[in-house]
């Protein structure tokens, strides 16, 4: 059975329909790259399948259990974490306190929700930083905070929005070794990401979305080659 | 040991004034600094910790002050069970207040609450069956009561200075217990991020409306001191704004998120009111007003926010 299951999945913002008719599958244990031009939807995926939007119309199953209607935090509790295209730390708290916020969602005992919290910080490279307010870090740190912060929830399935953008190729280098790890661990990866060398190397399966419906789905190699890709995201030829 | 200590020395500051002093106007200074301490800590739980700025606290105080003075009034209720009790009903007016508000955001729901207290005086107003409308309601007698075997004198402001020191340092309590529990943790989350909360899994409307009705529960049992000690209320005098306003400021001069904030906080305005109140009859208020600026200015952490820091930096 797939981890996740989005059949049918539709966003309308007044007339404009963000999301049409999408339907993919996440497996277990797999990277899912998602990838699609400016404005394709991607990102509004993520909020609907976290529950920070509700869908207009369409299916969200996690393991077979509808996850639609529910709150953000329940969607956690589920199972399924994300990160966010803007970063989202808690600015004037300590590495260690985001962490350990997220840790007590099935760790009620704050020493062993703040154990838990160090030995993720130390899972991204962060175990320098534990006292450092979250606001003092570089964009790079916070966005491995904010997978940190995802990790201590303690996810089947990691939904990372643009956990790549604006690092230097090797930030990149350390950012792909890390979702990788994370896979390794046994936590399910989809990735929304731009920079396509990275989400070539390390996705299993590709899912191109374009105006917010689905043009291609599979392995990398052929994702790319697809004349409907190319075309969404040069145009077509016209002389 | 130096928190018991902590706790020992404010306990000894609280209980003594009385003993050394009968005169009854520092101790209504002392009362209505501690009365403020109260509101001000109330507000600074869901202000200070979850950052939810509320503008209609003088809700859950008038809410506390008619409650505690109608069951008195009209239904022969002693009304120290009455303040309880007005504190009880205030924390049922603040669920649905709070299940409504906390749908908005930032500067939205700061407005609606606005709103709502605006709502709340007007019902105050008008529904003179039960409020006896812009008359208002007065105590005339209290009801006797002997402590440890003496009769207390209701003429006198001891009894009631210790009434509300207990209500304030019980606040101050709450405040501690809340910084260290997991709850105190998650406000601070909120007030940090909303979205990034709920992405760790923090049932955040839960959370805002729990400290909301703890908030309220303090607020309204200041409210029912007042009517006790005053012995009159109406609208304008437990449902104003200005109430509300100056809730925020104790807080945010004192420091918000602090302990000890909500005291310094009303220390500081109570005395410096007083101050410019005797200095300039005329306009003392853009005083006070310029002083909140300067304090705001150069303090944004408040006075014991930025004497913390000031200590923590010391060499």
């Amino acid at each position: 059975m797939p981890l996740l299951t989005v059949t049918d999945l539709t966003k309308d913002f007044g007339g404009l329909r963000a999301v049409s008719r999408l339907s993919f599958d996440a497996e277990p244990g797999e990277i899912l790259g998602l990838i699609g031009p400016n404005g394709a939807g991607k990102t509004t995926v993520f909020n609907l399948v976290t529950g920070f939007l509700r869908p207009s119309a369409g299916r969200i199953l996690l393991e077979g259990r509808s996850v639609v209607g529910l709150r953000p935090h329940a969607i956690t509790r589920r199972g399924i974490a994300r990160t966010f295209q803007v970063v989202k730390p808690f600015p004037r708290l300590s590495v260690r306190e985001n962490v350990t916020l997220a840790a007590f969602s099935h760790e009620a005992a704050r020493r062993r929700a703040e154990t838990l919290a160090a030995q993720i910080l130390e899972r991204v490279g962060l175990q320098d930083k534990l006292g450092s307010l979250a606001a003092d870090l570089t964009l790079g740190e916070q966005k491995r905070l904010e997978i940190a912060r995802a990790l201590a929830t303690d996810p089947g399935l990691l939904l990372l929005d643009e956990p790549m953008g604006g690092l230097n190729p090797r930030e990149v280098n350390a950012a792909c070794a890390l979702v990788e790890q994370i896979r390794a661990d046994g936590v399910s990866v989809i990735l929304v990401e731009h920079v396509m060398k990275a989400i070539m190397r390390i996705s299993n399966r590709i899912v191109v979305i374009h105006h917010g419906e689905k043009i291609a789905d599979g392995p990398p190699e052929r994702v790319v080659n697809d004349p409907g890709v190319i075309a969404a995201y040069l145009g077509t030829r016209v002389v | 040991m130096t928190r018991g200590a902590a706790g020992a020395a404010v306990l000894v500051l609280v209980l003594v004034p009385p003993l050394l002093t009968s005169n009854p106007f520092l101790l209504h200074l002392a009362i209505t600094v501690l009365l403020w301490t109260l509101l001000g800590a109330a507000w600074n739980l869901l202000g200070g910790f979850a950052g939810q700025v509320s503008f209609g606290h003088s809700t859950f105080f008038g809410v506390g002050a008619y409650t505690t003075m109608i069951l008195y009034l009209k239904g022969g209720l002693a009304p120290w069970y009455g303040m309880a009790l007005g504190g009880i009903v205030a924390v049922l007016v603040s669920l649905p207040i709070g299940l409504i508000c906390f749908r908005l955001r930032g500067p939205y729901f700061s407005l609606s609450t606005l709103a709502v207290a605006e709502i709340v005086r007007l019902v105050a107003l008008n529904w003179e069956g039960l409020t006896n409308g812009p008359v208002g309601l007065l105590i005339t007698t209290l009801p006797r009561v002997a402590w440890g075997g003496r009769i207390l004198d209701w003429e006198s402001k001891v009894p009631f200075y210790y009434m509300i020191a207990t209500f304030a340092l019980a606040s101050m309590l709450a405040t501690y217990r809340l910084s260290r529990a997991r709850l105190g943790a998650y406000l601070l989350a909120i007030r940090e991020d909303e979205d990034a909360a709920e992405s760790v899994g923090i049932d955040t409307v839960r959370a805002k409306v729990l400290t909301l009705a703890l908030s309220a529960f303090f607020t309204g049992l200041g409210g029912g001191f007042y009517g006790l000690y005053f012995r009159y209320v109406d609208p304008d005098a437990v449902f104003p704004i200005a109430l509300s306003v100056e809730m925020v400021f104790i807080a945010v001069v004192g420091g918000l998120a602090t302990v000890i904030g909500p005291v310094i906080g009303a220390v500081f305005l109570t005395t410096i009111g007083e101050m410019f109140r005797e200095r300039f009859l005329v306009g003392h208020l853009i005083f006070y007003g310029l002083f909140m600026m300067l304090v705001i200015r150069y303090l944004p952490e408040g006075i014991w926010g930025g004497a913390r820091r000031a200590w923590a930096k010391r060499p």
